[in-house]
């Protein structure tokens, strides 16, 4: 959970602020939960995600991204919750490495920069279809990838 | 409902991702519900998903956990709430409520329908995309496959010893040309290869002749320009010379001799 919050929203104290929401969310809404529409992971993983991208929306953090430039870099490069990431990212591109270029692309994108498919297509100019069937091709890839039958 | 289809149009993908509208999302459940095989394939993708974040997890600080277990309890756990419904009160408010409703519905009919028209505009362009892709493919293959069908036959002729090759060198009239004939006398059958023969102008052709018993049999018409192996007419047995004229354009009966550009003798066996 905290991995997923953590690259979409890549600073530690607002991580670990939302992933409190989260836990909070999922302790008011566990009643919620039907196992006929999917498993617990995922259930978790959705509300993980779609607070973390409602985190990203919220003012404190689009303001903190904008003053971009060259400070940010240097700030960046200094802060140590940077080289952390950048240590964690290595795992990522691990397992994506065996996809094509554009699959890697596109799950690299939904999953741990947070878009969703329709930003992904409009800002990088794919048709939505095509990012679809790109994420779809990429999970089977990744299927025989982490070996799930 | 095309089960196969709906899966690979990857809309179970953006469902585990929780990508979908609200509206998407109940007809996906719908669906799952009734199809198992959708389910299983959930199930798959899921499974993915849930090993390949596993897998790029991160530890928060140990700090963290603390802080949370510290809300949750100062946080009372939401209990079920029983709502009673108001009583209809007056058939007005009724009638207020339906209106809304009506009003509602409109807006979320209206939004939908723009909303697929788009999306319905997308896909069809991805459609025509691909069917044109396909297209090409299909003739791609088509020409791959004609060629690969003439190498085949090429290297049957080649292969096969009832074939006796003729080598018909140039004549006076064109001494640097020179023609294979390719000849199966059990079976007839006659292919000619060209090594180098001169263009000819667009009235006239080349005309291939077999001499059986002194006296020349048509073999068939052609041009310069062909490539690898050309079946020509069958010759059956006795032909003891192969030779080329140039003639009007569709060939004649009878060969004008003093045109003839190359020749030669079959060998004979033993």
């Amino acid at each position: 959970m905290y991995g997923v919050v953590f690259r979409i929203l890549k600073k530690e104290s607002v991580a670990e602020e939302v992933l409190q929401d989260v836990f909070l969310k999922v302790w008011d809404r566990i009643h919620q939960y039907d196992a006929g529409k999917g498993k617990l992971f995922t259930w978790l993983l959705n509300i993980a995600r779609n607070q973390a991208i409602d985190k990203t929306r919220s003012r404190e953090i689009s303001k903190e991204q904008k003053t971009g430039g060259i400070e940010k870099l240097v700030s960046r490069i200094d802060n140590e919750e940077y080289i952390e990431q950048r240590i964690e990212d290595i795992g990522v591109r691990e397992i994506l490495r065996g996809l094509p270029q554009e699959q890697q692309f596109v799950v690299e994108y939904l999953y741990f920069k947070g878009y969703s498919q329709a930003e992904l297509a409009e800002e990088f100019n794919i048709p939505l279809g095509t990012v679809k069937t790109r994420l779809r091709l990429a999970m089977q890839h990744l299927r025989t990838t982490l070996g799930i039958t | 409902m095309n089960i196969h289809e709906y899966i690979s149009s990857g809309v179970l993908e953006a469902y585990a991702l929780g990508a979908l509208s609200e509206q998407e999302q109940a007809e996906v459940e719908k669906n799952l519900a009734q199809y198992p095989e959708l389910q299983r394939e959930l199930e798959q993708i899921e499974a993915v998903q849930e090993d390949m974040l596993m897998r790029a997890a991160i530890k928060p600080r140990a700090a963290v956990k603390a802080a949370l277990f510290d809300t949750l309890d100062a946080h009372p756990k939401a209990e079920a709430k029983v709502i009673a419904m108001p009583p209809a009160s007056s058939s007005a408010t009724i009638w207020k409520y339906a209106a809304a409703a009506s009003v509602a519905i409109a807006l979320i009919t209206s939004y939908t329908a723009i909303h697929y028209h788009g999306k319905w505009r997308s896909s069809e362009q991805s459609l025509q995309g691909l069917i044109a892709q396909n297209q090409r493919m299909a003739q791609d293959y088509d020409q791959v496959n004609n060629r690969l069908d003439n190498i085949e036959k090429q290297i049957d002729v080649f292969d096969n010893p009832s074939f006796k090759r003729v080598i018909m060198k140039g004549t006076d009239n064109a001494p640097e040309s020179m023609a294979y004939v390719y000849w199966n006398e059990a079976t007839k059958e006659v292919y000619l290869s060209i090594q180098n023969m001169k263009e000819l102008s667009k009235t006239n052709q080349y005309q291939l002749w077999a001499i059986i018993d002194g006296k020349p049999v048509d073999a068939g018409v052609f041009d310069a320009d062909i490539s690898g192996l050309l079946k020509m007419k069958d010759i059956a047995r006795g032909a003891v010379t192969f030779a080329v004229t140039v003639e009007p354009r569709g060939g004649k009966e009878s060969p004008s001799l003093q045109t003839m550009q190359v020749a030669g003798n079959v060998v004979k066996e033993g």
